[in-house]
């Protein structure tokens, strides 16, 4: 579905962020993106959605190279927006209309569809949000904002969905809830996180980008987990001191601080 | 040492700029400032006049109304009033770009830490504004009606304000708890 060959990024004025990047991925994949804060996941997901484009290699969507001069074609355009959908870590981001049902209805009324109200309520129920339809989406918590997007996303039925740390604004209840529904959509995803324990559970091949922003591994996750000492080159790990009572040791974390 | 005197000559030029009504002086002045730009002299001018282009039109436009209602339209003063907004904004523009201003402005911690403040933010907010509009561009499939781009700039402002007043009320108690404030 995806093909990215030795891409590289940098921003202006600024050290690269992505060195010299390959791999693919499948229809209905389901791919985890791991790095440390700042090993350039955000950016690459970016370039995947078609918002920023590498300064080297090339990022091929079913066959097509994804460009600027690509994108300005109208009806290219329309089927990669409409086929690969990103989902924000800020939800705020996403957000801009003056209901939820306007929300979920933004991507649907740009592509005519017929039956768009039944659409609506049907991602609306999925998502668990059809009681705030009435209601401006920036009223909401963090929670229920990141499921009107994924609602509106969804509610286009992409075949590749973007998901920039998608359980980052999420109690654990809600984290629980997204990973399982994610678990059963019949599209291929590809997530990004910086924590190893909730990568398991988010796909089942692992991409590792390290802090010197190059893709160390792309294989199967449980290859990936018995893998301690790339988990700690990666950073996704860590070794720190014990105290329990009178007792100390020292062994590998790879849970959240804070 | 080099930026304080970098400084100082970008307050006196600021100074010269606000008082000089020769709009051939202003003229001469805006010519001295591309010349020091170098080649860079295109891009400073496209981006100090976007900068400008609201507050400028609305000026103008207020005192075509105002003054030709009362008979005092002057086109002269149109063209200085832009100028001069224009020549300060391409100065202070090539000052930013060129000097280092942490340095030229170490002499005074108080200044430096206010400074920094001001910078952070302009910083996160830049990043902040940068991801709404990738959102945005995300989510639009066909090309954006106006309605939507109105829409999507009144979330982003709100978005902001709020960012803003939350980030005001956190500094200033992280300020008063690391002993800036002295009350």
């Amino acid at each position: 579905m995806i093909e990215v060959e030795h891409i590289s990024y940098r921003y202006p004025e600024g050290e690269p962020v992505l060195r010299n990047i390959s791999f693919a991925v499948g229809e209905k994949e389901k791919v985890v993106l791991l790095g440390a804060n700042g090993s350039g996941k955000t950016t690459l997901l970016q370039i995947l959605d078609g918002l920023i484009f590498p300064k080297s290699g090339t990022y091929r969507y079913r066959g097509d190279p994804v460009s600027e001069r690509q994108l300005r074609d109208k009806s290219w355009s329309r089927r990669f927006r409409k086929e690969v959908v990103l989902l924000f870590q800020n939800p705020d981001a996403m957000l801009f209309n003056p209901t939820v049902y306007d929300e979920i209805a933004y991507g649907l009324r740009q592509l005519r569809v017929n039956d768009l109200d039944a659409r609506v309520r049907d991602y609306a129920a999925r998502l668990a949000v059809e009681r705030y339809l009435e209601r401006p989406p920036f009223q909401l918590s963090g929670g229920e904002k990141q499921k009107v997007c994924l609602a509106s996303l969804l509610a286009l039925e992409p075949d590749l969905l973007l998901l920039d740390e998608p359980t980052a604004n999420l109690d654990a209840r809600s984290a629980g809830w997204l990973i399982d529904f994610l678990g059963d959509l019949p599209v291929a995803t590809l997530a990004t996180t910086h924590n190893p324990s909730l990568a398991a559970e988010l796909g089942n091949r692992a991409l590792v980008l390290s802090e010197e922003h190059e893709l160390i591994f792309d294989g199967e996750m449980n290859r990936l987990m018995r893998d301690r000492e790339k988990l700690l080159a990666a950073n996704l790990v860590h070794v720190h001191q014990h105290r329990h009572g009178a007792m100390e040791h020292r062994h590998v974390h790879g849970h959240e601080w804070g | 040492m080099r930026a304080r005197i970098a400084l100082l000559s970008y307050v006196a030029a600021i100074l010269v700029g606000t008082t000089v009504h020769d709009i051939r002086l202003l003229a001469l002045g805006l010519g001295v400032v591309l010349a020091l730009a170098g080649r860079g002299w295109i891009r400073i001018v496209r981006r100090a006049s976007l900068a400008v282009l609201m507050f400028n039109a609305v000026v103008t436009a207020s005192y075509v109304v105002i003054a030709g209602l009362g008979g005092t339209f002057s086109p002269a003063y149109v063209a200085l009033v832009n100028l001069r907004v224009l020549f300060l904004t391409c100065l202070s523009f090539l000052f930013v770009e060129r000097v280092n201003v942490f340095e030229a402005i170490s002499f005074s911690p108080n200044l430096t830490s206010l400074f920094t403040l001001s910078y952070s933010q302009a910083a996160t907010f830049r990043q902040v504004l940068a991801n709404f509009r990738m959102a945005f561009k995300s989510r639009c499939i066909e090309s954006v009606r106006l309605r939507d781009r109105y829409r999507h700039s009144a979330s982003v402002g709100a978005h902001l304000l709020e960012k803003s007043l939350h980030n005001a009320t956190e500094i200033t108690r992280v300020m008063r708890s690391r002993g800036f404030f002295n009350d």
